[in-house]
């Protein structure tokens, strides 16, 4: 499924509220170019009281609810709306520092107007070798393979 | 009766598969690259009724 249509009201719901937030995952790793496909879009933010307010403000903005789920998940904040929409908020990622770093290092990807932040393709193969479960080893060629062509200069292609 | 082909053969033919699958994995990339980045949106999978995804 083209997940611009989505990607664009998250973004737009996500400026209007100015709630800074970075893509993470895999929906930032197939946007870099990597063949890998994913459920819903994971993005790290800030806990402050302020923030709290302003993904309230966009779960409204979506018509969405948040949730928690009940496990051991650090600090997730689940939006989720009745028609299958899914984005997590974390505010911890395994194998990245801060916020603060992964924000500078995150390319800007222009939606209609909308800007979104997506991370480095380094920051999100960083972040899926530290977590080290089975799901994130199994991409984790794939992520490798996609940073490597990245890399390679452009020849011209037939 | 045929004589079954040497275990050699068998490496030698494995390894020119992992070497397709991994050419066939740069090609595909190199498609979604040559992309702009926000046309690279066909990757979510949608939960249907009754368990599983699609996309």
């Amino acid at each position: 499924m083209n997940a611009a249509p989505l990607l664009r009201r998250i973004a737009g719901a996500l400026i209007d509220c100015r709630l800074e937030a970075v893509l993470i995952g895999n929906a930032a790793a197939a946007l870099h170019g990597a063949p890998v496909t994913t459920l819903d879009f994971d993005f790290l933010f800030r806990t402050t009281p302020t923030n709290m307010r302003k993904l309230k403000a966009f779960a409204d903005r979506l018509q969405a609810t948040i949730l928690r789920p009940y496990y051991p998940a650090s600090s997730l904040f689940r939006v989720v709306d009745e028609g299958g929409l899914q984005v997590d908020f974390m505010t911890t990622i395994h194998g990245v520092r801060s916020f603060a770093a992964l924000r500078a290092r995150a390319q800007r990807l222009e939606l209609d107007g909308a800007e979104l932040l997506v991370a480095s393709l380094d920051d999100i193969i960083r972040s899926k070798r530290a977590a080290g479960r089975p799901r994130d080893k199994a991409v984790l060629p794939i992520l490798e393979a996609t940073r490597a062509e990245a890399r390679a200069p452009r020849k011209s292609r037939p | 009766m045929p004589k079954p082909a040497p275990r050699a053969n068998r490496g030698r033919k494995l390894a020119a598969l992992k070497k397709e699958s991994e050419a066939a994995l740069r090609d595909q990339i190199r498609r979604l690259r040559d992309r702009p980045m926000a046309e690279r949106t066909h990757f979510l999978r949608v939960r249907l009724p009754g368990g599983g995804s699609a996309l």
